[in-house]
């Protein structure tokens, strides 16, 4: 009997102690789920999240990472169905980061609610990614975190001078077989990229894959298409990812592939790449896709959520991490970001691909229903 | 009476273990099985099927050659190390063998990758060496893979063949070489028919555990044709297509499977053999 008294006494000292080591009383547990590499919970655990409580010293943030692809942002979906079902007045996520796909089925079924009236960093953006996610109006819906891009990187020691278009580079692949190199469509999303950007090449309906409406009959000339890309692979190599192709860009053995540009420049920084390595997009145009913020329908804690993504999305942030820090584009003007700059920041950022060239060659990902078709058409008509 | 109120008690004993079996294992087998008939719409189709031998035959058949490529190389290597040890005491060989024991699938995949490419580590070693320039890399070829796996895949096999091998009785061993049997003799006419049972268990853990591996294949193997684990994991990402991927999955349990009866048989009649 004592042993428990005394147990229960220690107890209560040391729970004491711990709530008077607290300078406030924690009384908001923010959480947030965050599809992607583990680059970007990095991002929100350990920068966004002691910033952002240094301001709100009452909020906890607490991230959880759902890992990279459609499938990350589909288990946040997923979670978010749950809480829905189970019929709970508070949900307990209260911002989710997923991909447009993502973004767009939360919208569907009902998962995400209306904020960015609120928001004052919606005014920044100047490309439409907020507005329309592969072909969806999610206007009112999300907010971007970042815009990332996939590219050409070539070797200037062996390319001096790099085709500015797909039909140039199908000319040149004829002229320099197993130089470039790509990753297939099932080993990261840099091949599945260049793909896309095939298509968008080859079709006369590029603009409806784009901006909808779904409908297979867009799709007839596609076995031509694709019979065309089997062909360019016959003078290709096979790499067996996005790292694949970085690597095997770093050590020569191929001089031209497609990469996601923040990967590229994070190689870069941290001496990973070769430095004298460039990158061009290649016309008509490669996609790129932007993460988005969402706020779930009945989010515990809406309002702090808010000023979470407010904080995020100002220029200062965006700025410092987004930019300098992670190498993606911002999810804002490049205007009201490069005040915060340092000058070779900017420089290196924008380097190689100008804005304007993000503007005109950054395309989107077509809609779901054509983008499972062409990774299905390149199954049947490519790989077989 | 007292039979009645044991099993019972048997039963209660065992039903954690039973109920982890159930939720764990039982469980999701069935649900895969009956998932891999519903399309995404939640209607039952055979679609699944249809799309997995329009899109994947190549991959399945590919998968399954790999595979026994592998165990047979894995085998005939884990053999040869086995009969070796088990004449000779080699501490170095001892140890060594056992050493991708303790690396990860994914360090070997990313070690191999850079290891086996075209301007990789072994070519640039062979190129300072000899002077050749230029050679090709096997990572991102089946020769690759089938290098890599028979790599990770070799010191379990080897463990359980050499521990029959040291556990048979000396006395035949000493027999047969009182008589002037050759090593070799020994090892094939001895050693190899009386560790029977322990070679298949070998042999049945490197096949499954080569046709299950994601990480490997990823990232060592060729673009095409691909293990069917890709295709499963390609499925579920891209298309949140469960339907076929759970068909993969029953297919891939089928071909493990006609093994698994194919063991559980041999031991049978093994067993009883040894009884009667």
């Amino acid at each position: 009997m004592k042993r428990w008294v005394v147990v229960a006494l220690v107890m209560t000292f040391l729970v004491s102690l711990a709530i008077a080591q607290e300078d406030f009383p924690i009384k908001v547990k923010l959480r947030m789920m965050v599809a992607g590499d583990q680059n970007m919970v990095d991002f929100f655990q350990y920068e966004i999240a002691p910033e952002f409580e240094k301001i709100y010293p009452n909020v906890r943030v607490e991230v959880v990472g759902t890992g990279p692809g459609p499938a990350g942002s589909r288990q946040i979906i997923q979670q978010l169905e749950i809480e829905r079902d189970s019929g709970k007045d508070k949900w307990d996520i209260d911002i989710a980061i997923v991909h447009e796909i993502g973004a767009v089925w939360a919208l569907q079924e009902g998962l995400i609610r209306q904020y960015t009236d609120f928001l004052s960093a919606k005014r920044l953006a100047v490309r439409n990614t907020d507005e329309i996610a592969l072909g969806v109006n999610v206007d009112g819906y999300v907010m971007p975190m970042f815009h990332s891009q996939t590219a050409i990187a070539y070797n200037p020691r062996y390319v001096k001078d790099p085709p500015k278009s797909y039909a140039e580079l199908v000319e040149w692949v004829k002229k320099h077989p197993g130089k470039f190199g790509y990753n297939g469509i099932k080993h990261g999303a840099s091949g599945i990229s260049f793909v896309n950007g095939w298509v968008y090449w080859q079709s006369k309906h590029t603009d409806k894959f784009l901006n909808g409406p779904y409908d297979k009959k867009y799709e007839e000339d596609w076995p031509q298409i694709f019979a065309e890309l089997k062909e360019f692979n016959k003078y290709v190599t096979m790499t067996s990812g996005n790292a694949g192709t970085l690597d095997m860009l770093n050590r020569g053995e191929i001089w031209m592939g497609p990469v996601w540009v923040d990967m590229f420049y994070t190689w870069m920084r941290e001496g990973r790449m070769d430095p004298s390595i460039r990158i061009f997009i290649p016309a008509p145009g490669m996609p790129g896709q932007p993460m988005h913020y969402v706020i779930p329908l009945k989010a515990k804690n809406p309002d702090y959520a808010l000023k979470l993504i407010e904080f995020v999305s100002s220029p200062k942030i965006q700025a410092k991490y987004i930019v300098e820090r992670f190498n993606w584009y911002p999810a804002i003007g490049d205007d009201y970001v490069a005040p915060f700059l340092k000058k070779e920041v900017l420089e290196s950022l924008y380097k190689d691909v100008k804005q304007k060239d993000l503007l005109e060659y950054g395309k989107p990902f077509p809609l779901t229903g054509y983008y499972e078709d062409i990774l299905e058409a390149y199954e049947k008509w490519v790989e077989k | 009476m007292e039979e009645k109120i044991k099993s019972p008690m048997g039963f209660l004993l065992i039903l954690p273990a039973l109920s982890v079996l159930g939720l764990l294992y039982v469980f999701p087998l069935v649900r895969a099985v009956w998932s891999s008939f519903y399309d995404r719409a939640g209607n039952f189709t055979f679609g699944n099927y249809i799309k997995v031998f329009d899109l994947y035959t190549r991959d399945i058949i590919y998968s399954v050659l790999m595979t026994s490529a592998t165990v047979g190389v894995v085998l005939a290597i884990g053999i040869v190390i086995s009969s070796y040890l088990r004449f000779k005491d080699w501490k170095f060989l001892d140890y060594m063998y056992r050493l991708p024991l303790f690396i990860p699938f994914l360090i070997v995949g990313h070690a191999m990758r850079i290891f086996l490419a075209p301007h990789g580590t072994l070519n640039s070693l062979l190129t300072r060496m000899f002077g050749v320039e230029e050679l090709p890399g096997i990572s991102g070829s089946w020769t690759g893979l089938l290098f890599s796996f028979v790599w990770v895949m070799t010191p379990f096999a080897t463990l359980i063949i050499l521990g029959a091998f040291k556990a048979l009785d000396p006395a035949y061993v000493e027999a047969a070489q009182n008589l002037g049997a050759s090593k070799l003799r020994i090892v094939f006419d001895i050693l190899i028919p009386l560790s029977g049972p322990s070679i298949m268990v070998a042999m049945i853990l490197t096949f499954v555990r080569t046709i299950s591996s994601l990480t490997i294949p990823l990232m060592v193997g060729p673009n095409k044709p691909n293990m069917i684990t890709i295709d499963m994991m390609f499925r579920v990402n891209y298309f949140n297509d469960w339907g076929v991927a759970n068909s993969l999955g029953v297919i891939s349990y089928l071909i493990v499977m006609g093994l698994a009866i194919y063991y559980l048989r041999y031991m049978v009649a093994e067993r009883g053999g040894i009884k009667g």
